[in-house]
């Protein structure tokens, strides 16, 4: 550890991360509450009235007079903002229209497994390509390099659904038989209670982000092999196990996090595809049938969440990022 | 299980008329009755399928039109999941056979017209509901009175307008009388709705979901699934065969598609006709084909210009090629329509020339009109299969005679511009005709896309003594007026009517292929009472 430039340990250093932490947090919020407004004007803004939505072909002025007062339609704008925000600062999402049910009810079952799917994909796609990537690098232009690059490339250009289809014909319908097609997860079940039903959307979301995160790992570890230090290390005698893990590794890592993050964050976006495909009971069906239902309260609530999410695993990258990278520590 | 008994009266004959007691078999009096158990309800024109039944299993079913906005009510559908779920739990006074003939196969004994306003309801003795509680009269009275309720919004109250809810009497136990607040011979067909569903004393959506039918809810997520496990006290002796009917919810019909190849469900409705010969190639799978009597009209209201001219109505009702159509919307399962609905009526018209495409006369109509080179907007939606397709197709076949039709897929269609449109496509189920003008026809009717009748007819007159009308060959006679009124000078394109193609499993038996079922699957095998897993 001699070599390490700066300053270690200490104090001020313990201190700077925390401030660090503490402002990305408050920034934090305040992205979400700018994304809290937008997504509420935008929901306001979706073409149609959601209480014709409710009573369809069904709709006499009586009936939607009643319901209007009913979801609160009546009230002006920013009233109906504030409430809403009051009610998510509470925990309260409010009422679904559609289900006439707490927006809460409607998706805490659906948002532990969409969470459930999102974590198995992520702990297995982010070593998993880190390793890849790395070796990679590490081989670079022998047969595995030629090979991963051409395979990640074709599965990067391939869409979720197109992927996520061929696994159903190969695994499940039409070549083989031995996996399920659908993930039917019984209301008031856990997605782990079946665990074959999930392999094959957790193999799609697998497939989809791996091959981004073994690209940048690639190309990152490459840059760092050829870099003085590395160099400095092999000259030093350092067993290049040495070298690679304690040199290497923890330098590449600083720009993969980022795109880890941001490859994760797209994930609760391209989840919303991959359930569709199999019948996922998660929150991506929930949104999709609360936009064609008008069901603004559930919207929000999904939207709320994406957002969240990214914000979370935003600041979780910075702060690997800085963990990882003493360079960046020390400007603290 | 023991036959009802069979009770016939045979042809309408003087005697019946002056016993003015008219005994319902399928809107005209006419034949006896067949009453028998639900395997021998199959009709002439539809085959059972699969072997000898099996007892237990749980029957998984997927359907897709569902979501949050599921519900389950033994009086009323949103989505058609709901419909799956329904008919599970809940039981008609009349049925519907696969012929679309009525029967009392239900839960009354007998449902007579004693006079043209007054009807009698005479219900089977020992029936319970699922909490063990045995139907009577007032559960019937109940039932009826809430179809009537206008707040509750349920499908039933516009055919049953007629009934005066203050005015259903009970005459014992298990008899009970309307009196009607106006003449109505309609009555039996409503009362052999799906949706008319009997329902306890007390009976609310929110409350416990008590019926009469085989299988009683265990447990229901909305946009998920629902569990209905067997009803032990079933009226009918034997039945059903089942332990669970299991009901899921698809968004999707790929993923329906593939839960079904890899048996993940045992049947699903309404397979899309790109995926039969998939479902097909599989041994183990089957397609189920009703032949429904769903329509798709393109409506033309007759009073908003260009319609306002009959010579352009019946322009674009020769624009239309009706088998390509069919081939392109539903791929050829259905059969073309003469623009009259309610093909299984008895009194439909079978006689008035079928239309055909004609551009020529199309041409020469629009020209007399003085709307050569005419323009219009079409309004349509993804409100049921085929209706964005039919709107795009007719746009396409209305270029020969020179016609322009921009088409709007509008999703909020049923929102603000709904029956306002001069030009627009809908959606309606299977109906008998009387009950169809009831809800599309007339102008007090909630769906009238068309505007119809026009102001100088006398279509209204004939449909209140159709109405009042008890004698079924008289009946049809004034019906046949009517139709030829709409055929001449309508403002709804029939093309066709669409099949309801199924796929399932071929370890489920007891489905009739080829009914006339208004509900997939065969009516969802009658409830899940008549289908079971072979052995």
């Amino acid at each position: 550890m001699l070599e390490r430039p700066g300053p270690t340990g200490g104090p001020a250093r313990t201190g700077g991360i925390g401030l660090f932490i503490l402002r990305r947090i408050l920034q934090g919020l305040l992205v979400l509450v700018l994304v809290s407004i937008v997504v509420f004007a935008a929901t306001q803004a979706l073409p149609g009235d959601p209480a014709r939505a409710i009573l369809g072909r069904g709709a006499t002025p009586a009936s939607l007079a009643a319901l209007r007062e009913q979801l609160h339609l009546n009230q002006p704008v920013v009233q109906q903002y504030l409430t809403w925000a009051t009610g998510l600062l509470h925990g309260d999402a409010g009422r679904s229209f559609a289900a006439q049910e707490p927006v809460s009810k409607l998706l805490g079952d659906r948002i532990v497994n969409t969470a459930f799917l999102l974590i198995c994909s992520g702990l297995i796609s982010i070593p998993l390509s880190i390793l890849i990537g790395s070796y990679a690098a590490l081989w670079r232009d022998r047969p595995f390099d030629v090979v991963t690059s051409l395979v990640t490339l074709v599965f990067a250009a391939l869409p979720e659904f197109v992927v996520g289809v061929a696994l159903v014909v190969l695994f499940a319908t039409t070549v083989f038989h031995f996996l399920p097609a659908i993930t039917l997860i019984p209301p008031g079940g856990r997605p782990w209670e079946q665990p074959i039903a999930i392999i094959l959307p957790t193999l799609t979301l697998v497939l989809a982000v791996t091959p981004y995160v073994v690209r940048i790992m690639r190309a990152s570890m490459v840059e760092v092999l050829e870099s003085d230090y590395v160099e400095m290390a092999r000259l030093k005698g350092l067993p290049e196990r040495l070298v690679l893990r304690r040199r290497a590794l923890p330098n590449a890592l600083g720009p993969t996090f980022q795109v880890i993050a941001i490859n994760l964050a797209y994930l609760a976006g391209g989840v919303i595809v991959v359930e569709y495909i199999f019948n996922y009971a998660g929150i991506g069906g929930a949104l999709r049938d609360a936009v064609s239902n008008r069901d603004l309260p559930v919207v929000q609530a999904i939207a709320m969440i994406i957002a969240g999410l990214y914000v979370v695993l935003n600041l979780l990258a910075d702060i690997a990022t800085i963990l990882v990278t003493p360079r960046l520590r020390t400007r603290l | 299980m023991a036959d009802t008994p069979i009770e016939r009266l045979g042809d309408l004959t003087a005697t019946t008329l002056t016993r003015r007691r008219l005994l319902i078999n399928a809107g005209v009096i006419a034949g006896g009755v067949m009453l028998a158990g639900p395997l021998a309800a199959c009709g002439t024109t539809s085959t059972s399928t699969g072997g000898s039944p099996k007892r237990g299993g749980n029957f998984r079913l997927g359907v897709t039109g569902g979501g949050s906005g599921d519900i389950i009510d033994g009086q009323k559908i949103v989505t058609k999941p709901d419909q799956a779920r329904l008919v599970a739990g809940f039981e008609t006074l009349l049925e519907y056979d696969t012929n679309y003939k009525l029967q009392t196969t239900g839960l009354a004994e007998s449902v007579t017209q004693d006079a043209p306003d007054k009807w009698t309801i005479k219900l089977k003795s020992g029936i319970t509901f699922h909490n063990g509680k045995t139907l009577g009269a007032d559960d019937v009275i109940y039932s009826l009175q809430r179809i009537s309720d206008p707040k509750q919004g349920l499908f039933g109250t516009a055919g049953l307008a007629s009934v005066d809810p203050n005015n259903i009497t009970k005459v014992d136990d298990r008899t009970v009388r309307l009196n009607l607040k106006q003449a109505d011979s309609t009555i039996g067909d409503q009362l052999g709705q799906y949706y008319n569903g009997i329902v306890p004393v007390g009976y609310t959506r929110a409350g416990e979901q008590i019926g009469t039918g085989a299988y009683k809810v265990q447990s229901f997520t909305k946009g998920q699934q629902s569990v209905h496990v067997r009803n032990t006290n079933y009226w009918r002796s034997g039945l059903p065969y089942f332990d669970t009917v299991t009901v899921i919810d698809f968004p999707d019909v790929a993923a329906q598609v593939n839960a079904l190849l890899s048996g993940q469900i045992d049947a699903m409705t309404d397979i899309p006709a790109a995926q039969i010969s998939v479902v097909r190639g599989h041994s183990n799978l089957a397609i189920l084909e009703g032949q429904g009597a769903d329509w798709r009209p393109l409506c033309m209201a007759i009073d908003m210009p260009p319609f306002d001219d009959n010579n352009v109505r019946q322009a674009f009702r020769l624009m239309v090629d009706r088998n390509a159509m069919l081939q392109q919307v539903f791929s050829g399962h259905g059969r073309i329509a003469n623009d009259l609905y309610s093909p299984f009526d008895p009194a439909f018209d079978s006689s008035l020339p079928q239309r055909h495409q004609d551009i020529a006369q199309a041409k020469s109509l629009l020209h007399k009109a003085g709307k050569d080179n005419l323009v219009v907007d079409l309004h349509t939606t993804d409100g049921a299969a085929g209706m964005v397709d039919s709107a795009n197709i007719f746009a396409s076949q209305a270029k020969a005679a020179g016609v322009t039709v921009n088409v709007h897929n509008d999703p909020n269609y049923y929102g603000d511009l709904y029956l306002k449109l001069a030009f627009s496509v809908d959606f309606w189920g299977t109906r008998n005709f009387l009950p169809q003008v009831a809800n599309g026809s007339i102008p007090t009717a909630p769906y009238n896309e068309c505007h119809w009748p026009p102001k100088d007819s006398n279509y209204l007159s004939l449909y209140q003594q159709a109405l009042a009308e008890p004698n079924a060959g008289k009946r049809a006679d004034l019906i046949h007026q009517m139709q030829k009124l709409e055929y001449d000078q309508g403002g709804y394109i029939i093309p066709m009517f669409n099949n309801l193609v199924d796929a399932y499993s071929t370890k489920v038996g007891g489905l009739n292929n080829g009914s006339k079922a208004t509900l997939n699957l065969d009516s969802f095998g009658h409830g899940y009472r008549s289908i079971y897993f072979t052995a």
